[in-house]
């Protein structure tokens, strides 16, 4: 599966990671999304009731019990990153609201539509995330 | 006369020095069995804790799986309904539970084992609105519906 994200997790990746208290995010998202099939990225809560566009929330136990928001595109094998947010720690959050779901749900859309999203992949090490400019998300 | 009242009065106070000292040499204040019996109350709470706990989650989870299901029908829908209201009621007893024991947390007892029951009853209300979300409020929000329908020409 190709992974993809919108500037919005980029900006809230890099915001996450400067703190020490979530310095797991990075690992987390290699660990859970990296090298992985549509069918185990199926769990989680399911947002919109598709089965081969599944919009997800996912609850990662852990440090900062991260919650990611993403859609899995079965028919590209692809995987859209759109929002993480903390549950504990400094910058923990509550559950974003239904219109905030709806409005990445719709920006995910626009931005697949136009390609203006984030590919992201390994370093050599595999350690870390590289964030590219997507140049054809769709094809 | 003076001085015999005073040398009786240290007597008795030696003779209650060298009594206490002799007891108290015999018996420790951390009497072993004593102190096992407490440890083991503890180990008893924390373990009735990572039990509940372990059951909420359990439930969280089943909860989660729940959104996978395709087109329910009303008497789907009404029965999801009564399962959210349940676990509202569920939700609301286990936060009493959770306030009740939080001053032992306080104290420094079992402080991990009361911070996931907190974390697992938290979840549960996450689990049950998530899933209000996705059965009653989410269809009704115009955007949302019609991002589904693009989304599967995509």
């Amino acid at each position: 599966m190709e992974i993809f994200c919108l500037e919005d997790f980029k900006v809230e990746f890099e915001k996450l990671s400067s703190k020490k208290s979530y310095n797991s995010l990075e690992q987390d998202i290699i660990d859970y999304f990296f090298n992985k099939s549509f069918q185990q990225l199926c769990s989680g809560t399911r947002l919109n009731n598709s089965e081969k566009t599944p919009y997800i929330k996912k609850r990662l136990k852990g440090r900062g019990r991260f919650r990611f928001y993403f859609l899995l595109i079965l028919k590209n094998e692809s995987i859209y990153l759109m929002f993480v947010h903390p549950k504990t720690g400094p910058m923990g959050a509550e559950n974003i609201t239904d219109e905030s779901k709806a409005y990445l749900y719709k920006k995910i859309l626009e931005c697949i539509k136009s390609d203006d999203l984030y590919q992201l992949e390994l370093d050599e090490t595999a350690k870390k995330l590289i964030f590219k400019k997507a140049v054809s998300a769709n094809s | 006369m003076e001085c015999l009242s005073h040398k009786s009065e240290i007597e008795n106070t030696f003779s209650s020095v060298r009594m206490f000292s002799f007891t108290e040499k015999k018996s420790p204040l951390l009497d072993e069995d004593k102190v096992n019996s407490f440890l083991d109350t503890i180990l008893d709470f924390k373990n009735s804790l990572n039990e509940k706990s372990g059951k909420i989650n359990h439930i969280n989870e089943r909860i989660e799986k729940l959104t996978w299901l395709n087109d329910l029908d009303e008497e789907c829908l009404m029965l999801t309904n009564d399962l959210i209201s349940s676990a509202k009621d569920l939700h609301s007893s286990l936060i009493r539970q959770y306030v009740s024991v939080n001053y032992i947390r306080k104290k420094g007892i079992a402080k991990d084992e009361i911070k996931d029951f907190k974390n697992s009853i938290d979840e549960l209300k996450e689990a049950y609105e998530d899933l209000e979300s996705v059965f009653f409020f989410l269809p009704k929000i115009p955007d949302f519906v019609e991002t589904t329908k693009q989304l599967s020409l995509v």
